[in-house]
């Protein structure tokens, strides 16, 4: 069982309405892998990300999570395996930084309140934000608000991790402290599936960049070769020009 | 000069006769914070919930809340009382006039919950449903939270609106504030103390909604996320 892959996306497609923006997507991925997904906006990755814990529906192929369809498993299960960060962050907005990792191990695992509070002040720790625990998002920087979104996914245990454009909304001097924990999450062994312009990221961290463009795989294997000695001549122009725009943040 | 037997006989006759009946007045003025207070409960009872489903509801169930809330809010508020007491024979007056504001003031009040269940940003609900929560339990334990601190200066303005409009329950004869107004200069010999007795109802009405305001202004301030927005 361990031996197969915990994920499996297998000929991917989706539309909203009549516009198909994912055109049959296949790959795998084993634990511990980090995948990177970048290309151009609209190219679909942020919708892919999103069929997998079934934020948004999908009408063909197969995703599976250890060896289960995910249109097969309650969704609210699912998502219990699966962690995602946010763009925008999305904390609760009305919930200090340690409340905010606290609801869903309360809520949906069950734990007292006493096991919620020492499991989230652990993740705070862990991501350098104990001394902010009490503080309302709105309190907080970006960097660390998207930090307590990290740590607020990390608290479910996650098999999976989905990272949609986290540093996207953040100012350039913010980018380095939530790229240093996702680079320590990936060090650790997390599996994540990571849409992100950092390539700076995807150089130290990336088990695979895949290169989307118009819901389809243009290239797909090791930063090494993607960076290096890419097949296509758009993969070597869409990474150099991200690595001159993202590359070197820190 | 403080003795307040001297002080009322400087007074003209149609004074001395409202303060006179100082007492049977605020017999009234209990009604109507009872009736007021009632009426804001059931509303609220009937219109959270009603926001939460035209919100979230399925197709046919939002069009029904919706719907109801359009005939209610399209009837005059006498219209409904008249019926809630005479077609309905709701009995006593005061449970008539309770669902007659109670239901009328649940449609108002649906529309202040609804503005700010759907001023949450979806980012939340998302965030929640990502973390395995479920739609109720998001709702509840996310959506709700914020927006009920968003409803407060709708809540505000519908409590006010709620405690005036408690004296049309004069048209069914309940015994609130206005009605015992009206009996008072209603009575023979005393038409002439119409203005008096309004004037001083007046001030009775303006003193609780003052008072109602500046409390909720209070809650409003106690309630909020500290920092201000932010997701």
């Amino acid at each position: 069982m361990s031996d197969d892959p915990l994920v499996r996306v297998d000929d991917l497609h989706k539309r909203y309405g009549d516009e198909e923006v994912l055109k049959g997507i296949s790959f795998e991925m084993d634990r511990q892998d980090v995948q990177v997904l970048v290309g151009p906006s609209g190219s679909g990755k942020s919708t892919l990300l999103r069929c997998v814990n079934r934020l948004t529906e999908f009408q063909g192929g197969e995703i599976t999570l250890d060896g289960t369809p995910v249109t097969e498993m309650d969704v609210d299960d699912l998502r219990r395996q699966v962690g995602m960060v946010f763009q925008d962050f999305n904390l609760f907005a009305h919930l200090t930084a340690k409340e905010n990792i606290m609801l869903g191990p309360r809520r949906v695992l069950g734990k007292t309140e006493e096991e919620a509070a020492e499991r989230a002040l652990d993740e705070l720790d862990r991501v350098g934000l104990a001394a902010q625990a009490d503080s309302y998002p709105a309190e907080l920087s970006g960097g660390q608000k998207q930090r307590v979104g990290i740590a607020r996914a990390l608290a479910m245990d996650p098999k999976l991790m989905l990272f949609d454009e986290p540093t996207s909304a953040l100012d350039p001097e913010l980018i380095g402290e939530v790229v240093e924990v996702m680079e320590d999450l990936a060090e650790g062994g997390m599996t994540m599936l990571v849409v992100t312009h950092e390539m700076g990221f995807a150089r130290a961290a990336a088990t695979d960049i895949m290169f989307l463009d118009q819901g389809r795989i243009v290239e797909h294997g090791p930063p090494e070769r993607l960076f290096e000695n890419p097949e296509h001549e758009r993969t070597a122009q869409f990474l150099e020009r991200l690595t001159r725009l993202h590359g070197e943040t820190r | 000069m403080a003795d307040p037997v001297l002080a009322l006989g400087a007074l003209s006759a149609d004074w001395r006769y409202v303060f006179g009946n100082v007492d049977y007045l605020l017999g009234g003025l209990w009604v109507t914070v009872g009736l007021t207070v009632a009426s804001l409960l059931v509303g609220f009872v009937a219109g959270l919930p009603a926001a939460v489903v035209e919100v979230y509801g399925g197709r046919y169930s939002s069009a029904l809340v919706r719907n109801v809330g359009v005939v209610l809010r399209g009837t005059p508020i006498v219209v409904i009382i008249m019926l809630a007491y005479f077609a309905f024979g709701i009995s006593p007056a005061f449970l008539a006039a309770t669902a007659a504001l109670g239901f009328r003031s649940g449609a108002y009040q649906t529309q202040i919950f609804r503005g700010a269940i759907e001023s949450v940003d979806g980012g939340q609900m998302e965030a929640a449903r990502a973390v395995g929560l479920s739609k109720t339990q998001a709702v509840r334990h996310v959506v709700l939270p914020q927006a009920l601190r968003r409803s407060v200066p709708g809540f505000q303005n519908e409590v006010t609106i709620v405690l005036k409009d408690t004296s049309i329950a004069f048209a069914i004869g309940l015994a609130e504030l206005f009605t015992k107004s009206a009996d008072l200069y209603q009575s023979i010999g005393h038409t002439t103390a119409t203005f008096e007795l309004i004037v001083f109802i007046s001030a009775i009405y303006f003193a609780l909604t003052f008072v109602t305001n500046r409390s909720l202004e209070a809650l409003n301030d106690a309630v909020a996320i500290p920092g201000g927005k932010g997701r």
